[in-house]
């Protein structure tokens, strides 16, 4: 198996391979996976050892901050360390395997999202998701997906012009959450291929262009501890993450003062994150909640366990059309039994038995939680950038997130619950309690560890810092693969999709440097 | 309260009992007592809250708005698409973050009225 610690090389090693992968997390390791046993000599660089270490987390240490309108600014310093996982296998060691794909509105220009629309179509990426799925060992996404057909669990009667629909989500094992040995296995067999060599402890910390500028010739690579060493190849795809892409192109200034593939000042912009809002309620407050008018399963939306295929209420495109909305979803959980002791308890129970007996429901129907997830508008000043003041013991600039929402975002999310609210309603399906107030929203949010946006997708370089193969304009032998090439970042949990667009990666790098087989 | 109201009211207390689930039986009982299981009090308050939203609004008003047709047995049939069309028009009632269709809002204003009497 070729793994070897950079640490124990001779410094100033020089590592050499047709390909290097800089990032050994899931996309990385998707990459090398695809590449493995084929003509290619591929060198993943990875930061990490094989299991999480303190001093090597620490490097992702930076500052960030939420800021909106008509909220206050919300400090997350601890956020770019503690979302994400530097060692082999990436965050895919706490991810919790949920998987869904963007949804075909999320790929469409849309005029009033600005900066809206992918270089493809849902339709066009489905392929690669259906080898994602396979890759994950979860079932295809698509009309015939096994829990949408599965009789036992019954939809919403959600009236369909409203464009509320049932979108599936399921759950691998390949994740250090879920089945320990079958993520060691995902993230270690593919070494096994006499053409894959993994460098563990190597951290890139400079993408050294040509003097022209218009290719990489090679990359400096840094030990903790002292050593360091260089790298060369023909090709090169950075794999380090939504944060770290932009990160180490913005450092990577020797040539471009304003770093690789940023002429037109994009990298680092657009970061788009996707967040959870829901508010707590007690015995004197509401907290957001769905009542249900039926009686009979939910098991659809609440799952009788954890981690197990289910679905959220997504908003297609034509009610985004018809709202000038973005994507949205509402995820239901069962809250427990609802109390009536007091008088705030007594009034929801009311509302909850007036609704139902209009609704032509039995009993008092369900009480369920609810929390909903908003489109975070793409937007220029939501950015990352370099903190020159502040470097790491590599010497790497630490990074500044300024996580910037817009007052479209909030309209969006405000005219979206209503409709949610209404389409449940006027469907005879339930009632919406959503009790937040605009002023809330940061406050009550919990931030996911996705990363997304800061090194978008476009055919035009004046507006995305990669092409629609990934390939970093201006720079001929450079890609990047993970979420910080989504132009928009929907809803979904964006692991499937980056492993959807590594794999279409892989297939475009095999052909491009006469790799196929 | 009018006798016209009180009598529409009676109609909506027995309209809030008439369920799909209930049996036959169910609906030929006194108005006050299948309305035993809401809460007098609860009902009061909501109610009072969208009388504030609404102020100048009365029993007979009211009534005549959720009933116009007078009591019948498509009573709850005529509200539940009151209330679909108030939904699909945005003629929202919010009440401590639940969102409800004028109808209902104006049903438990009624009902407080009622209360009140």
């Amino acid at each position: 198996m070729a793994f070897i610690d950079a640490r124990a090389l001779p410094d100033a090693s020089r590592i050499e391979a047709d390909l290097i992968i800089v990032g050994g997390g899931l996309a990385g390791i998707a990459l090398a996976r695809e590449l493995a046993g084929g003509s290619l000599k591929v060198a993943l660089l990875e930061s990490g050892g094989r299991e999480i270490d303190m001093d090597n987390q620490a490097l992702y240490a930076g500052s960030a901050t939420v800021r909106a309108p008509d909220n206050a600014d919300r400090p997350l310093n601890d956020y770019p360390a503690q979302s994400r996982i530097r060692a082999l296998g990436g965050s895919g060691h706490v991810w919790g395997g949920k998987c869904a794909p963007l949804d075909p509105a999320d790929f469409v220009q849309r005029d009033w999202a600005p900066h809206s629309g992918w270089p493809m179509s849902r339709e066009q990426l489905q392929p690669f998701y259906d080898r994602a799925c396979d890759l994950l060992g979860i079932p295809r996404f698509g009309p015939d997906t096994p829990v949408l057909r599965d009789p036992a669990r019954k939809p919403l009667d959600l009236d369909p012009q409203d464009g509320f629909f049932p979108a599936p989500r399921y759950f691998s094992k390949i994740s250090g959450g879920a089945d320990r040995a079958a993520f060691d296995a995902f993230r270690t067999d593919f070494a096994n291929a006499p053409n894959i060599t993994v460098y563990l402890h190597a951290n890139v910390t400079q993408v050294r262009l040509a003097q022209k500028g218009d290719k990489v010739e090679g990359l400096d690579v840094a030990c903790l501890g002292g050593k360091r060493h260089t790298a060369r190849a023909r090709t090169y795809v950075l794999a380090t993450g939504g944060i770290e892409n932009a990160r180490l192109m913005l450092a990577s200034n020797t040539v471009h003062p304003e770093g690789v593939g940023n002429r037109y000042d994009l990298v680092g912009r657009f970061f788009q994150g996707h967040v959870t809002y829901a508010m707590d309620g007690d015995a004197e407050t509401e907290g957001s909640a769905v009542h249900v008018a039926r009686a009979g399963s939910m098991a659809l939306y609440v799952p009788p366990g954890r981690a197990q295929p289910h679905c959220v209420i997504g908003s297609g495109l034509t009610g985004q059309t018809r709202m000038k909305t973005g994507n949205f979803t509402l995820t239901l959980y069962n809250g427990g039994p609802p109390g009536s002791g007091t008088p705030t308890q007594a009034e929801t129970r009311v509302i909850r038995q007036a609704a139902t007996r209009l609704d032509a429901g039995k009993d008092e129907g369900q009480l369920l939680g609810c929390f909903a997830m908003t489109e975070h508008f793409p937007n220029p000043d939501s950015r990352i950038t370099l903190d020159m003041a502040d470097l790491d013991p590599l010497g790497m600039p630490r990074i500044k997130l300024d996580w910037v929402y817009s007052k479209a975002d909030w309209d969006s999310f405000e005219r979206t619950t209503a409709a949610i609210g209404d389409a449940l309603g006027a469907s005879g399906q339930g009632r919406l309690c959503w009790p937040v107030q605009r002023t809330d929203y940061v406050a009550i949010s919990s931030a996911s560890r996705h990363h997304m946006g800061t090194t978008r997708m476009h055919a035009d370089p004046k507006q995305g810092v990669v092409d629609a193969d990934c390939r970093v304009h201006g720079a001929a032998n450079l890609y990047v693969a993970g979420s910080s090439v989504f132009p928009t970042s929907g809803i979904a949990n964006p692991t499937l999709t980056l492993l959807a667009l590594t794999l279409r990666l892989a297939d475009h790098l095999k052909l491009k440097m006469g790799a196929a087989r | 309260m009018t006798l016209l109201a009180r009598r529409d009211l009676l109609a909506a207390l027995l309209a809030l009992t008439v369920s799909a689930s209930l049996p036959t039986a169910a609906r030929a009982v006194e108005p006050a007592v299948a309305f035993d299981d809401l809460d007098r009090a609860a009902i009061e308050r909501i109610g009072k809250a969208w009388l504030e939203q609404n102020p100048g609004a009365n029993a007979k008003a009211l009534a005549m708005r959720l009933f116009p047709g007078g009591p019948n047995v498509g009573t709850l049939a005529d509200l539940r698409r009151r209330a679909a069309s108030d939904f699909r028009q945005g003629a929202v009632f919010i009440h401590r973050g639940w969102r409800l269709s004028q109808t209902e809002g104006a049903l438990f204003g009624l009902l407080a009225l009622g209360s009140a009497a």
